[in-house]
């Protein structure tokens, strides 16, 4: 892995959100390059969910920078915070897929047309096109025979293995996972680990933000550790979780 | 609602005035106020075989269902989850398309008890039309009665008001039913 400037999918800096008076985002900086799994950890209401919903263009940042995949959706010039355009930032949509907590599926969606239905609509690709990279993806996530089933009739695991799919049919620079397993019992959490494994050792680009801590010590190359808004520590997974520096983050997992 | 707040606050006001008092006051409103108000000579009014007696029923009618229908609209809008808009952002849908292809389908199945409720009731509120004369059904209804001192009239009004919601139920039941594809 280089350290090139061009390598970086995802540069966020100085970043600052409030809610109100609450101050969730105080001054994050994070780099994540391509082909590089980064698992952000941390007790709730540290701001790991809002840093994503901020990379993922679902809030707007008080202060900071935000560049994805070359494009930059923000930017703070001499105290004043400015955001890209309309058209700059879908363009930026296109480069990252989403995987949320609830999989927000379109429930009056087949599986097949809650995949293909942004690449049709929004990628304009051809019907047949859009059907084969469905038809790929689902083979990949063991679900080709749900293709045509509705949401409702899938069990939580596999609601979130199409929602994984429909992420990466755009064929994103980078995946960002918001506790994509919270919502899931242990069992069901197992599909839906391996896939992120499998996508892993594909060198896919991914932010995981998760509690499930033996999963983020084997497939992160490097954890975050979040706690009241800003980045207590960071490291190589295994070094983090195996020898904490910080007491904060030792607490943390002592908790695991 | 609209975020533009005087847009907002206008529907509001339209819609609690047209909720707030009778339909029968409505009728009358429509039906006289054009005179009353500009002096206008309603009577030379007509559309094909409508004279200004249906019209007026029509106009108040529309006026005060759209804003029973608004209301269970926006309640239908407004259970959405957030994550429905938010999976159809990031996936680079447009706000029309959202609205279009994501959330308002959702409404409709969501709405359609309520809205088969309304349209019910639509058909009995027909007879409210009388009062400004116009010769619907239960007028017909009420001058046979009378001339034949009989409820048999009325049991046959009642008998096609009945025949008519019921067919109007079998349709709404069948479109209910494909809707039921997913829960």
């Amino acid at each position: 892995m280089s350290d090139s400037k061009n390598d970086i999918v995802l540069e966020m800096t100085d970043i600052h959100k409030s809610f109100e008076k609450l101050e969730v985002l105080n001054g994050i900086n994070l780099q994540v390059r391509k082909g590089e799994v980064v698992a952000i950890i941390g007790p709730s209401g540290g701001g790991k969910s809002t840093l994503l919903r901020c990379a993922t263009t679902l809030e707007r940042v008080d202060y900071g920078k935000i560049v994805i995949g070359g494009d930059v959706l923000c930017d703070t010039i001499s105290g004043r915070l400015s955001y890209c355009d309309k058209k700059t930032e879908k363009e930026i949509r296109s480069k990252f897929g989403l995987v949320f907590q609830n999989f927000n599926l379109f429930p009056h969606f087949s599986v097949k047309r809650n995949i293909t239905e942004a690449l049709i609509h929004v990628h304009k690709k051809s019907k047949a096109e859009a059907e084969t990279i469905c038809n790929n993806l689902l083979m990949k996530m063991g679900l080709i025979e749900k293709a045509d089933e509705y949401p409702c009739n899938l069990s939580g695991g596999q609601q979130q293995r199409v929602s994984i799919a429909r992420a990466l049919a755009t064929n994103p620079e980078i995946i960002f996972f918001d506790e994509p397993t919270s919502a899931l019992d242990p069992e069901l959490t197992k599909g839906v680990l391996t896939v992120i494994k499998d996508l892993a050792k594909e060198k896919m680009t991914m932010v995981i933000v998760t509690h499930e801590m033996s999963f983020a010590r084997d497939v992160a190359d490097r954890i975050v550790f979040m706690d009241g808004g800003v980045i207590v520590e960071e490291g190589p997974a295994y070094d983090l979780v195996t020898n904490p520096q910080q007491q904060r983050t030792k607490e943390f997992l002592a908790g695991y | 609602m609209s975020k533009i707040k005087i847009v907002s606050l206008i529907f509001r006001f339209y819609i609690s005035i047209l909720r707030g008092t009778p339909l029968m006051l409505q009728l009358f409103l429509v039906y006289f106020g054009p005179y009353y108000l500009f002096k206008v000579n309603t009577g030379s009014i007509a559309i094909g075989p409508f004279n200004y007696r249906f019209i007026a029923t029509i106009i108040a009618f529309s006026l005060n269902y759209a804003a029973y229908f608004a209301e269970i609209f926006r309640g239908g809008i407004q259970s959405m989850s957030k994550g429905q808009y938010e999976a159809a952002t990031v996936l680079g849908f447009s706000k029309i398309q959202t609205y279009f292809k994501i959330i308002l389908p959702q409404v409709v199945k969501r709405v359609l008890p309520s809205v088969s409720n309304e349209i019910i009731t639509l058909v009995k509120d027909t007879s409210l039309a009388q009062v400004i004369s116009v010769t619907e059904m239960f007028t017909r209804a009420s001058a046979a009665a009378s001339a034949q001192v009989s409820v048999v009239p009325f049991i046959a009004a009642g008998a096609f008001y009945y025949l008519t919601n019921l067919l109007i139920e079998a349709i709404l039941n069948r479109v209910e039913k494909s809707m039921s594809y997913y829960s």
